[in-house]
């Protein structure tokens, strides 16, 4: 009924379609499995002349390249939006499932290759971050290190005592409380930080700390009798440590202080909450924005890119601190 | 102010206690330039501690240090006895050389290094005058073809050289000598007897602590011999070795090493 409707309504002059029937039974070839009979029907919707009604054929050929989709046929179904597209260039709907069609197009290395390409400026800004705090805090933590590591086998007891305090509160607490105070805290004193200063100053004073335990250690496991053949000889407690003791401690201090450094370099990632942006700060950022994992993982690689170059590192500087015990 | 009959060291009545045990006790002793002192003993009387407190890595509690006429190492405050200034003490101690029963050469030098650290670090001289002096102190050891080594890859009778030229390159007036060969195997003790009897002719004023009686026989212008902290008798050699045989501690403590 409806189809002698339209007839009558069309005219004579053009044989009108009957859109609706159209799509009934190119709905119902679908439902019977006949993909081609329903795509052979949709495409005889033309292009709507000016000024005519386009909802039909937008219609038409979205159905169509959902079903050339389903069939695997993206790039068809690429076509069939285009068309769309041509004539109606800000159909959000087309645009849409092309960028969804086009990701499928594209193999998933490619997307990956894309995502990283799209990712790393910002990722290698945020890692060059780490590495600036990373060779801060190695810079500053093995003096700090040795000053604590010295006050604390001292025989001024309110130095001892001060420097024991030093590594028994910051070895006690966890290091994020510690940026904390120093970044959040200390502003409430009338001390305000710049991100990096305070990540700096916390960084360094845990390592110290840590570096601090491990060189008396260091420095204590040396034989007496070395200390007391530089006494022999003339030198002062401060000459002794510092040409025949500590040297001899760079050895034996490698290992520990290099495992030290390693983990250094991850918990630079603790400094993201006190408003530092570095490597991990940068991947949360993108994996925020994009949604996009790719961000977190590339994060990843960097640090284990950098965990590996640094273990490399130390491991020949190891080895060259030994020389004189092989030769 | 070195006159030609003050002895070199003194020491006055010098004691020494760990906790309640006297190691050295209430010793009096003169030592003048040139002298060849051996001091022998059992283990444990106190040779050791004598000859740490001489160049003060021991703290005495009593008696008084005189090196060249001048007391050294301790100065009165309150009331109470203190150690000097640890630059006096370290400048006393540059003037007496010490050598040590298992050598302590510094492993992270090398031969040279070990050598040159003296004048270098403590007497502030040169690279090239350290050397220098180094060099000449290796050569008088014997072991000038050695310089370049460190120490892990010498014989212990080499490290001991080795250390002995550590010691003279500070040109000390005193040497003090801690069983010096006893951690060496003895094939390898005739060489460090050799060098400290070189020393010996060449003058050098010395003060050795040996289990190696032959060599105490050979070297010494007086045998001391210690036990529990005191002197229990002394004289030359020959006195020591006979007059000791009527000293029962003594003949038996000879007979137990001969
Ligand atoms: N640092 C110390 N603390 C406590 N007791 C010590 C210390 N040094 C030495 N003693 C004790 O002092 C005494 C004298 O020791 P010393 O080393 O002077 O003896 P020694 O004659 O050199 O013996 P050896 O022939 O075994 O070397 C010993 O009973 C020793 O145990
Ligand atoms: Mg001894």
């Amino acid at each position: 009924m409806a189809l002698l409707f339209l007839w009558a309504l069309s005219g004579p002059c053009l044989a009108a379609i009957d859109y609706d029937g159209l799509f009934r039974q190119s709905s119902d070839l679908m439902a019977q499995g006949d993909l081609g009979g329903a795509l052979d029907l949709l495409g005889k919707v033309p292009p709507p002349a000016a000024g005519e009604e386009a909802g039909a054929f937008v219609s038409s050929r979205m159905q169509a390249a959902r079903i050339l989709a389903a069939q695997k046929e993206p790039d068809k179904a690429v076509a069939a939006c285009r068309e769309v597209l041509k004539l109606f260039p800000d159909n959000s709907e087309a645009r849409n499932f092309v960028a969804a069609l086009e990701q499928q197009l594209k193999p998933g290395w490619h997307t990956v290759l894309s995502d990283t390409l799209r990712f790393l400026p910002s990722l290698a800004k945020g890692a060059l971050m780490t590495l600036l705090l990373v060779l801060c805090t190695m810079l500053v933590s093995p003096l700090g290190g040795l000053l604590i590591a010295l006050g604390r086998i001292s025989t001024v007891r309110p130095v001892s005592g001060f420097c024991w305090f030093i590594i028994w509160f910051f070895r006690g607490t966890p290091l994020l409380l510690q940026l904390f105070f120093i970044y959040y805290g200390l502003p409430s004193l009338g001390i305000t930080l710049a991100p990096f200063t305070a990540a700096v100053i916390g960084l360094g004073l845990n390592y110290s700390a840590y570096l601090g335990e491990i060189i008396r250690g260091a420095i204590q496991s040396i034989d007496h009798g070395q200390m007391e053949a530089a006494k022999a000889i003339g030198m002062t407690y401060g000459q002794a440590m510092r040409r025949v003791i500590v040297p001899q401690t760079y050895k034996r201090l490698m290992p520990p202080v290099g495992n030290e450094f390693i983990a250094l370099i991850k918990d630079t990632a603790l400094v993201s909450t006190i408003a530092m942006v570095e490597l991990m700060r940068a991947a949360d950022q993108l994996f925020n924005t994009y949604f996009n994992i790719t961000a977190l993982a590339l994060a990843a690689v960097i640090y284990l890119v950098l965990t590996t170059i640094f273990t490399f590192i130390f491991e020949k500087i190891e080895y060259r601190a030994g020389i004189y015990e092989q030769r | 102010m070195n006159s030609a009959d003050q002895p070199l060291l003194k020491l006055k009545n010098i004691t020494k206690r760990f906790k309640s045990l006297t190691a050295v006790n209430g010793i009096n002793l003169e030592v003048s330039a040139g002298e060849k002192l051996v001091i022998i003993g059992p283990s444990g009387s106190g040779k050791s501690t004598l000859l740490r407190a001489i160049n003060l890595l021991e703290e005495i509690e009593e008696g008084a240090i005189i090196f060249e006429g001048r007391e050294v190492g301790y100065v009165m405050s309150k009331g109470k006895r203190h150690l000097g200034h640890p630059r006096a003490i370290s400048a006393l101690r540059a003037e007496i050389g010490m050598v040590f029963q298992h050598f302590h050469l510094f492993p992270h030098m090398t031969v040279l290094g070990n050598v040159m650290e003296g004048p270098l670090t403590v007497q502030g001289k040169s690279a090239d005058e350290a050397r220098s002096i180094a060099t000449d102190m290796l050569v008088k050891v014997g072991l000038s073809d050695k310089r370049d080594v460190f120490p892990a890859t010498l014989s212990g009778g080499q490290k001991q050289r080795v250390a002995i030229a550590r010691a003279l390159a500070m040109r000390p007036k005193l040497m003090l000598f801690d069983e010096p060969t006893s951690a060496l195997d003895p094939e390898l003790v005739g060489e460090v007897f050799d060098t400290i009897h070189t020393l010996a002719d060449e003058g050098m004023t010395m003060i050795i602590v040996t289990h190696h009686m032959g060599f105490a026989r050979e070297l010494a212008d007086r045998v001391i011999f210690m036990e529990s902290g005191n002197f229990l008798a002394q004289g030359t050699p020959e006195e020591l070795f006979s007059a000791g045989q009527d000293n029962e501690r003594i003949r038996g403590f000879l007979n137990r090493l001969l």
